[in-house]
């Protein structure tokens, strides 16, 4: 609950820290936007690769905690990844000229937002033993977080490069971490929510074994 | 089966509608290549509409569907956990009294 009034406060609080951020020199106001696609892009990452390294200890050690955080991470992974894909586009068509290109780390990115959608899918209507079909999908998408991190480095692209970040000036750099850390906090708050909703929903499956072993 | 059917069969005809029209959309002038020198200067209000593009209203419509879609998901959330605690609550109440 306090985890969730601070992040409730951080978001309250960034458009002030957002408006104090320099102006880019080429992109002007627009180039606001980054404050908050960069964050929700990382933290879509950030979801894959916590739905990858779940999905793994699932299938070595058969725990069902670990398989309700996958499951979790892959909503967030579609919440995130919707973020990020909407607010890019946004900023892509005065920064750019146009809404999308097919560069490397667009198209890997909607790959892995249609990867988290699979995975969802997948679990919602495969029926009895779809959790393990689904950690194996949960694997292709965190190969795929590599991928998409890497790709503006190695291949022809309009997106700058990850050197970007470091590089940063303190004015533009204190907006973009302290988003960071609202994202951040988000992620976390929302992914105990929607694994507590997974205990529950195991706790009220037992609850109906219970009933029918009565009778 | 018939409506996860047709539920799959209408996410995936999004995501090809989707593709297509962004794929339709007008590729980015090759980098690298210097614009075209400007033999006269126009004030922005000058220019067809289509050629108008203020920032402020793509700035706020991206920071707007970012808190809208957080919201919608925080009262998702909340719906759902409370639905699956009152079904819990109810069936612990009934397992109760049936074993009393």
């Amino acid at each position: 609950m306090r985890a969730a009034t601070v992040c409730a406060l951080m978001f309250a609080l960034s458009p002030l820290v957002i408006a104090s951020a320099d102006y880019e020199s080429t992109m002007g106001l627009v180039q606001k936007i980054f404050y908050y696609h960069m964050p929700s892009a990382w933290m879509f990452l950030v979801s894959g690769l916590v739905c990858g390294v779940a999905s793994v200890r699932f299938l070595i050690t058969g725990d069902a905690r670990h398989d309700r955080t996958a499951w979790a991470a892959a909503e967030m992974a579609v919440i995130f990844g919707l973020v990020t894909i909407v607010t890019g586009p946004l900023w892509a068509r005065k920064a750019w000229g146009t809404f999308w290109i097919w560069d490397a780390r667009t198209t890997s990115s909607l790959v892995q937002w249609m990867v988290a959608w699979a995975y969802l899918i997948l679990r919602k209507y495969g029926g009895p033993g779809s959790e393990k079909l689904a950690a194996g999908l949960a694997l292709f998408g965190t190969a795929n977080v590599a991928f998409i991190y890497v790709s503006v480095n190695y291949w022809r692209t309009i997106h700058p490069p990850t050197s970007v970040v470091p590089k940063l000036p303190f004015t533009m750099g204190f907006p973009l971490w302290y988003c960071v850390a609202a994202f951040t906090l988000l992620f976390i708050v929302l992914l105990k929510l929607r694994v507590r909703l997974e205990e529950q929903r195991a706790t009220l499956d037992s609850l109906y074994l219970s009933m029918d072993e009565q009778g | 089966m018939a409506v996860v059917t047709r539920t799959i069969a209408a996410f995936f005809l999004t995501v090809l509608c989707a593709t297509a029209l962004l794929g339709a959309a007008q590729a980015p002038p090759a980098p690298g290549q210097p614009p075209p020198r400007q033999s006269e200067y126009t004030p922005i209000d000058q220019l067809p509409p289509q050629d108008q593009l203020p920032a402020a209203p793509l700035l706020i419509a991206a920071y707007s569907f970012v808190l809208m879609v957080f919201f919608l998901y925080v009262l998702s959330l909340a719906r759902r956990l409370t639905n699956v605690q009152r079904d819990v609550d109810r069936l612990g109440a009934t397992l109760k009294q049936s074993k009393s």
